[in-house]
């Protein structure tokens, strides 16, 4: 029983999308985490002649332009992208509930300042935001996960707090204030537990966006600097070659639109599974 | 003549876990003749409503008609064709649900809600459709036709909306009328407006009835014959009269006698009078409460006249005594309830317990006072935290109150629980396994954790079935004698105020109208309002001409 009395398989076997959804994430997530036992050259070292095509006997996916294995690459590549983004939603998502389930308690003034400060993000470009604080605070992966997760914040306020607030005027909540529970007490004892859905939905939503900014960031040369390895950063050293070896950008552009979709399949299905429809339709905010 | 002849009808559900199909409606038979009413009686989950739209041939998705025919005037419409049916439904036979909130479009004035019905079925044109419209709503008794007319559903009071639903039910003068619970949302009085009008239409139209209910005392008054379903299937049939004087089954007596009389001889007298010398345990003086209003421009330039949620209200009672606070939606009970608990902070007026003054919010009440002072509220569901379990739930106010845990607290819960009489299983259980009815228990057993001297019940059990109603309301007085804690029972139904309570306040718009020893309260009602309440609640015939002499309270 993990929420709403569903087990776990019958959440992630819930439509033909979601199982698709969760064995692509899953996929994913092993060649990220065994990557380092699977490639057959360092990711970084020059093994070859540059640019040979896929289907070499010696270099599956072949060589990018100064010659390193391209089949090792694209397997490290989602490493870094993928952690900040999780590290960086996660930390946005439970920061945010905090945050979120004491505005819909709390209320007041103390609401109101909260959620002035998550409109005022929000109406500020998300990518010129991003972009704005790299170039500011200088480019390295900690900058980078802290940028995911002030980007992610406030719509993860927003959609928590909405559904805390229909928890709030419930009885039990009365009762617990009644009995005199601090009001601590009542945010992570009694409403916390009652927004956990919400909660694990909008992680799944916000990093399917979030490993799309990294890799668009990645692409501007604004996130993960060369020579690590990185599906969004092979794009943009492909993009000269988009003639004579198309594969160098079509193969981690493959990578990352797998994960995506996957994403957003398993997280569609999640929300499906637990009966939050207001989850539906929120991708990319 | 047969109008309507339903014959072993079986109506099955799918069932998604083991993926058959469960019988909610399991082979029900009956006859109906024109300008007859028939009441369909039973306790939620019996399949009274599946029936009711089976008789329409609809089904709730998921829902199967599995066997029978209904056979409405010659014909067995289960075989037709679905533009036969929607011939059929709205002009020959149609159904006035329970929420007439909900049967309504909220974005749509409630007049062209009804002309619809009329160009569809009687290919009306629109201004031929308006009065035809307007005629309805005059026949309903709808005060104003041409202002509800223009109004949107939000804007009609409870009553309203539900004669405006019936005018639409009755828009084609049907052969057939289903009525699917459709005074449950409403207060007595205005309950007792809509059945009166229902019976008068009936009578002039001639329209055969279909009256689904909970309620023995509504078929007694409205209906010939009745049935009494259980679990899908007709236990008892007999005239209306014949049941609700002389059950013949057992589940028949069971459901009579569970239902709380107003006109039932009280077992005990009312010891009441003698203690008044004592100092009381509560003391509510001249409290008044007013909703605080919203900035707007239009109120700005248009000041209205504030209403008091509450209006002056006091009130004294007794150690271990039991007043009930009776009143209709909107009369400020449950008001005077969060601020007695300290939930609300009164705008004017002063809560004695036990001698002193209290603060009046929660947050600057000393513990003890907390812990003195209990509330069972109205939904049992909403009340219990669904993802704590049962044992977390007790053992919770035992830890804060008493400094109580592990077996300790474990073991004092599973005693509560038995005061309750429920079994210690259930502490490994969430809210949501548990029937309403337990449920509440539960949160009768929560607010006893604490000993308190006091505990306050905001309807506890106007969402339980009847005979559920009966259990709780037994192992509540069970208790409440137990641990010599007083009550303020709040209820709308005044049976259940009659059983229970010592003393009886009656509130109308915020105010107390009447109030003192329940027996005098009940059998010699000064006021009109409690005059009123009284007539509607033993189904008096003579209620109407009080009506005339009292204020309409549902309007607006």
């Amino acid at each position: 029983m993990l929420v709403n009395d569903k087990t776990l398989t019958s959440i992630l076997t819930h439509s033909p999308g979601t199982t698709v959804g969760v064995a692509l994430v899953s996929l994913h997530l092993l060649s990220a985490i065994f990557a380092p036992l699977l490639i057959p050259y360092g990711p970084t070292q020059l093994v070859g002649v540059p640019l040979l095509a896929p289907g070499h006997p010696d270099f599956l996916l072949g060589t990018d332009v100064i010659g390193r294995d391209f089949l090792s690459r694209l397997l490290m590549g989602g490493r870094t992208s993928i952690t900040v983004a999780m590290v960086g939603v996660m930390g946005a998502v439970l920061i945010g509930t905090f945050f979120a389930v004491s505005a819909a308690y709390i209320g007041g003034h103390y609401d109101d300042v909260i959620m002035r400060i998550v409109d005022t993000k929000l109406s500020i470009p998300g990518i010129l935001f991003v972009a704005l604080f790299v170039v500011g605070f200088g480019r390295s992966v900690t900058v980078l996960t802290i940028v995911v997760g002030l980007s992610y914040f406030p719509g993860a306020v927003r959609t928590i707090r909405a559904q805390a607030m229909t928890q709030v005027p419930l009885a039990y909540v009365k009762a617990a204030r009644l009995r005199g529970e601090s009001t601590l007490s009542v945010i992570f004892r009694e409403l916390t537990p009652n927004v956990i859905e919400v909660v694990v939905v909008e992680f799944a939503i916000r990093t399917s966006s979030a490993i799309l900014i990294v890799s668009a960031l990645s692409f501007l040369g604004l996130g993960i600097s060369p020579p690590t390895p990185d599906w969004g950063l092979m794009v943009s050293e492909g993009v000269n070659q988009i003639y004579e070896a198309p594969w160098l950008i079509l193969l981690p552009a493959v990578f990352i639109s797998t994960l995506v979709v996957g994403l957003n399949f398993a997280s569609d299905g999640l929300a499906n599974a637990l009966g939050l429809d207001a989850a539906r339709g929120m991708h990319g905010g | 003549m047969t109008l309507l002849d339903v014959r072993d009808l079986q109506v099955a559900y799918h069932n998604p876990s083991s993926g058959g199909l469960t019988l909610a409606v399991d082979g029900v038979s009956f006859k109906v003749d024109r300008g007859e009413t028939l009441g369909i009686v039973g306790e939620s989950g019996c399949g009274k409503t599946t029936l009711a739209r089976a008789l329409m041939a609809y089904c709730r998705p998921g829902g199967v008609i599995v066997g029978g025919e209904v056979v409405f005037d010659g014909q067995n419409i289960l075989e037709l064709k679905d533009e036969q049916i929607r011939e059929l439904r709205g002009s020959r036979m149609a159904m006035v649900p329970q929420d007439p909130l909900t049967s309504l479009t909220y974005h749509m004035k409630v007049g062209p809600q009804i002309d619809e019905i009329l160009r569809i079925h009687q290919k009306l044109g629109a201004q031929a459709a308006r009065l035809a419209t307007l005629k309805l709503f005059d026949g309903t008794n709808l005060p104003a036709p041409e202002k509800i007319y223009g109004r949107y559903p939000h804007e009609n009071s409870g009553g309203q909306r539900q004669r405006v639903v019936i005018a639409g039910a009755l828009a084609c003068e049907p052969d057939l009328l289903i009525l699917d619970e459709p005074t449950t949302a409403l207060d007595t009085t205005t309950e007792m407006q809509v059945l009166k009008l229902v019976k008068e239409l009936r009578d002039r139209l001639g329209t055969a009835l279909v009256y689904i209910t909970h309620d023995l005392t509504l078929t007694d008054y409205i209906c010939e014959n009745v049935l009494v379903m259980r679990d899908g299937k007709v236990v008892e049939r007999g005239t209306a009269s014949q049941i609700f004087s002389a059950p013949q089954t057992d589940y028949g007596k069971m459901l009579v006698s569970a239902i709380p009389r107003v006109d039932a001889d009280i077992a005990e007298p009312t010891p009441a009078a003698e203690k008044k010398t004592e100092e009381a345990l509560l003391k509510v003086e001249h409290l008044s409460y007013r909703y605080s209003q919203r900035w707007s421009i239009e109120a700005l330039f248009n000041p209205q006249e504030e209403q008091l949620a509450v209006d002056d209200v006091s009130f004294e009672l007794q150690r271990g005594e039991t007043i009930g606070l009776v009143g209709e939606s909107g009369s400020g009970k449950s008001t005077v309830a969060n601020i007695v608990v300290g939930l609300m902070a009164p705008t004017m007026g002063t809560v004695s317990f036990d001698g002193a003054p209290i603060n009046m919010i929660d947050k600057f009440r000393s513990e003890d006072l907390r812990r003195r002072i209990q509330i069972v509220f109205q939904d049992p569901l909403s009340s219990l935290n669904p993802r704590c379990r049962i044992e977390s739930i007790l053992t919770r106010p035992l830890k804060i109150f008493f400094g109580m845990s592990g077996p300790a607290a474990r073991d004092r819960a599973v005693e509560l629980l038995e005061d309750m009489e429920l079994s210690a299983d259930l502490l490994k259980r969430f809210p949501r396994q548990l029937s309403g009815g337990q449920q509440q228990r539960v949160a009768i057993a929560r607010a006893f954790t604490a000993k308190p001297d006091l505990i306050l019940c905001d309807e506890v059990t106007s969402a339980l079935d009847v005979s559920v109603q009966a259990h709780v309301l037994k192992l509540l007085k069970g208790i409440q004698v137990k641990t010599g804690a007083a009550c303020l029972f709040i209820s709308h139904d005044l049976g259940v105020v009659k059983q229970v309570a010592n003393e009886t306040v009656v509130l109308q718009k915020g105010q107390v109208v009447e109030a003192g020893i329940t027996r005098t309260v009940f059998d010699h009602p000064k006021h009109t309002y409690t005059q009123l309440l009284l007539a509607a609640a033993l189904r008096r015939e003579d209620y109407a001409d009080l009506t005339l002499s009292a204020p309409e309270g549902s309007s607006a």
